[in-house]
């Protein structure tokens, strides 16, 4: 297997250390135009790597069938190297948590399938592992009626950046078998995250979830996608970061309901996890680049992981990484 | 008097926001708890 990490900032490096802990590569190249930053994780990954500055001129060198680009770098371009990257016959992992991007890497479903390739979209912690909880919820159903994704938290400064966007963005929701948009920051709802995140407040934004996860399930009736904030991120959230975002960024939380029928008998299921952003989102990605090279998806094309993935062996391989997830069991959280 | 009461609006709004921005923490649910997925869930 051959992996080009393109963008590394704190999801791309810890996708790059991923992949190497994943199994066997015949070569690992990082892409970021920031040369300090490329020789810093370069230097930390503690074996040979490829470097370069473009994807495309890397793409000259390490290209052909069992090769993976991740792409983690800042929004806003994810389309157009998906393009190359199927252009030079790889498979593309984007973790990009933009609905735009997310939107335009779905329109190359055909282009992908026509090659036998795979464009996974949203391959982070949020578009990402919040999919491979509903998809794991959605097991317990028949039918799946409604899905309401909430997460907390941000990885890196771009993520942080894109967060604030989002937030101040229109959303776009499924419901009753169509697309409605609502008005950014409405809908509050208080939402439970595992311990020790507990109760926020959530309200809706401009994210990527609800165009991942219809498709997913035909028939489902509604779709929604929240962020949760306290009074003062929402103040702060309408003016620009007076302070540079943080490295790193803090801990996060996602909460997936999944409400459908078995039966006769409608029920919900309610997933989460909690987890640095950053770390999450690379182990997501990095696994997600291996099963495509390892042709582990249900089908080639451009989709969600909710899409492409088995649950259960996905989530079983994520926790041997240190991603743990956790069921909510009793009353209605 | 009319000073004064602006500035008495003025400090009652500074208060109320103030207690809106610091808000209270939420009720716990009564019942219920998350439960760590391991190895024979993820299958």
């Amino acid at each position: 297997m051959r992996a080009i990490v393109v963008g590394v900032g704190a999801v791309g490096a810890r996708a790059a250390r991923q992949l190497l802990a994943l199994g066997p590569l015949d070569d690992l190249a990082v892409i970021d135009p920031d040369t300090a930053r490329r020789e810093a994780v370069v230097g930390s990954l503690g074996r040979p790597v490829s470097v370069g500055s473009d994807l495309e001129s890397v793409l000259a060198t390490v290209r052909g069938p069992s090769t993976s680009v991740v792409l983690t770098g800042p929004p806003g371009n994810h389309r157009a190297l998906a393009e190359l990257a199927l252009e030079a016959g790889a498979s593309v992992v984007s973790a990009s948590d933009s609905a735009a991007d997310v939107a335009g890497l779905l329109e190359l479903d055909d282009v992908a399938r026509s090659r036998n390739l795979s464009v996974v979209a949203g391959a982070g912690f949020s578009p990402g592992l919040s999919c491979v909880l509903a998809a794991y919820a959605a097991r317990s159903f028949e039918r799946v009626d409604e899905i309401h994704v909430a997460r907390v938290g941000v990885g890196g400064p771009a993520c942080a950046r894109q967060h604030q966007e989002a937030s101040r963005g229109r959303a776009q929701e499924w419901a009753d078998g169509g697309w409605v948009t609502r008005r950014p920051g409405s809908g509050r709802l208080l939402c439970w995250f595992p311990d020790p995140v507990g109760g926020l407040d959530c309200y809706r934004g401009d994210f990527a979830e609800p165009l991942l996860l219809a498709p997913a399930f035909p028939g489902v009736q509604r779709v929604t996608s929240r962020y949760g904030a306290r009074r003062r991120d929402r103040l702060a959230a309408r003016v620009p970061h007076l302070t540079r975002p943080l490295p790193e960024g803090e801990l996060g939380a996602l909460r997936v309901e999944v409400a459908g029928a078995q039966g006769l008998t409608r029920d919900e299921r309610v997933l989460g996890a909690i987890d640095r952003p950053a770390v999450a989102a690379g182990a997501v990605a990095a696994l997600a680049a291996r099963w495509a090279v390892d042709g582990r998806f249900s089908r080639p094309g451009a989709a969600g992981l909710a899409s492409l993935v088995e649950p259960g062996p996905f989530l079983a391989v994520l926790a041997e990484r240190g991603v743990k997830v956790a069921v909510f069991e009793g009353a209605a959280a | 008097m009319k000073r004064r009461a602006l500035l008495a609006m003025a400090l009652a709004g500074v208060a109320a926001a103030v207690v809106r921005l610091r808000g209270g923490k939420a009720a716990s649910p009564q019942r219920g708890g998350w439960r760590e997925l391991t190895g024979p869930d993820l299958r």
